[in-house]
């Protein structure tokens, strides 16, 4: 059998529905940070400065404020191809906008539980508040996620069918 | 029932007689037996079409809302009638002194089809209407009722994987008929973000996916308003057990921010519209 005709026949065979198998080795979890500009988003930039090491699997958006995060966003990550989402904020009563956070706070409190309900495991969102100071917890917080999620591997659930 | 009935049709001949009511918003009897529908009347003629049986199932409190006229409004409210409107009031959705609001304690709602009470009739924690301006019948106790978080224990009790299942399994039988979302009196919405597919909300792919983020979010977004007045679940051609999803966020509430019943006044705060500097933190 020719090496076209084999491709051909592997497209045939996942688009009947067979799960397509990736290597364990090769794959690296997709991780999207929400990170708010104040707070979390200059953490970031000061990992960077101190030259800190993290995993580059996680992907960084910043947003105005946490608050800013819809729960829908959260969804559509998974939705996407995320493995993990983040949603990275400043400390209650640091919030430059003063109260974005504490709404924040109940929303993803809720949600979390909400999701975790249809079967999402908790290790893949998770929230965080990082101050802009506090660049070693970034770069643990991201540490830790891109560890428990590479042990949990590829997420399938929500994910949307051919991408 | 019956006396309830002449009742109201005697208040209704009244109110709308002298000018209190534009017109008044019941229930007359559909075309089959045990069936009603919701019933718009603005003249005294139309006063007999007015029924009022066990099987009103219909909730009311989304009626008036459309009218953005200053036309004064007659609504029959039960408790979960009261509730929705309640609910509207504090959204600013309509003004208290357009509504005249004709309370009936309910007894509860039979289905037409298997002569038993309604699901949501059983699971109901308020029969006699919250808000009224004049009450025909008189107040009933309140019965007690079954645990009604028993079925979202159930749910959490399973594994991550076989939550996810059951949950893939309902949602791909939903067939994005959006029932649920207009029957809702929480959603009031101008422009829903269901209808938004240009912008990226929700997609009109016919997919497990797209289900999803339907039924997620719908839910979501009612939130902690939730009346538990069961109409999602009572409307869905294909069934599907809403209420889990409903009453998970109103079990979390309770648990995370104290017992909070939806449109029992029309002042207080819900738990999403404000915070408190001591909230349960679990981010650090």
């Amino acid at each position: 059998m020719s090496l076209e005709q084999e491709t051909l026949n592997a497209v045939q065979e996942n688009q009947g529905g067979a799960v397509v198998q990736e290597a364990p080795e090769a794959w690296k979890p997709k991780i999207l940070a929400f990170t708010c500009n104040w707070c979390t988003y200059a953490g970031a930039d000061l990992a960077g400065l101190n030259r800190m090491k993290y995993p580059a699997d996680v992907r960084l958006l910043r947003l105005p404020c946490s608050g800013r995060v819809n729960p829908q966003f959260v969804l559509h990550a998974f939705q996407k191809g995320c493995d993990g989402v983040l949603v990275c904020g400043c400390h209650p009563g640091d919030c430059h906008y003063s109260t974005g956070n504490y709404f924040t706070r109940r929303r993803m409190l809720l949600y979390r539980r909400y999701l975790e309900y249809f079967g999402i495991e908790p290790e893949r969102f998770q929230i965080r508040w990082i101050s802009g100071s506090e660049a070693g917890k970034f770069r643990d917080t991201v540490v830790d996620t891109c560890e428990a999620i590479t042990k949990l591997g590829p997420n399938h659930k929500f994910r949307e069918e051919g991408r | 029932m019956a006396n309830t009935q002449e009742t109201l049709r005697e208040r209704a001949r009244i109110l709308l007689e002298d000018g209190t009511l534009d017109y008044l918003i019941g229930w007359e009897a559909g075309r089959f037996e045990g069936q009603t529908t919701p019933l718009i009347i603005r003249t005294v003629a139309d006063v007999d079409r007015l029924i009022y049986n066990e099987y009103c199932v219909h909730l009311l409190a989304k009626y008036p809302l459309a009218d953005k006229t200053t036309k004064k409004i007659g609504v029959v409210v039960r408790g979960c009638d009261a509730r929705g409107i309640n609910l509207a009031l504090k959204d600013g959705q309509i003004e208290r002194d357009r509504l005249y609001l004709l309370g009936i304690p309910c007894q509860g709602m039979k289905d037409a089809q298997t002569g038993e009470e309604l699901k949501k009739c059983r699971e109901c924690t308020h029969r006699n209407p919250v808000v009224y301006d004049e009450l025909l019948g008189d107040l009933l106790e309140q019965s007690a009722v079954a645990d009604r978080f028993a079925e979202v224990n159930r749910i959490e009790s399973l594994s991550a994987d076989e939550r996810y299942d059951y949950w893939a399994d309902v949602f791909s039988r939903c067939i994005r008929c959006k029932a649920c979302r207009d029957v809702c009196p929480t959603c009031t919405c101008k422009e829903c973000f269901t209808d938004q597919a240009a912008k990226g909300w929700q997609g009109k792919e016919t997919s497990l996916a797209e289900n999803q983020n339907y039924g997620i979010t719908r839910m979501f977004h009612s939130g902690e308003r939730c009346l538990e007045c069961g109409e999602c679940e009572r409307v869905c051609p294909k069934g599907l057990p809403l209420m889990q999803l409903n009453r998970k966020v109103i079990k979390d509430v309770h648990e995370l921010f104290g017992e909070y019943i939806a449109g029992i006044d029309d002042c207080t705060p819900s738990p999403l519209d404000h915070y408190q500097l001591d909230d349960v933190e679990e981010f650090m």
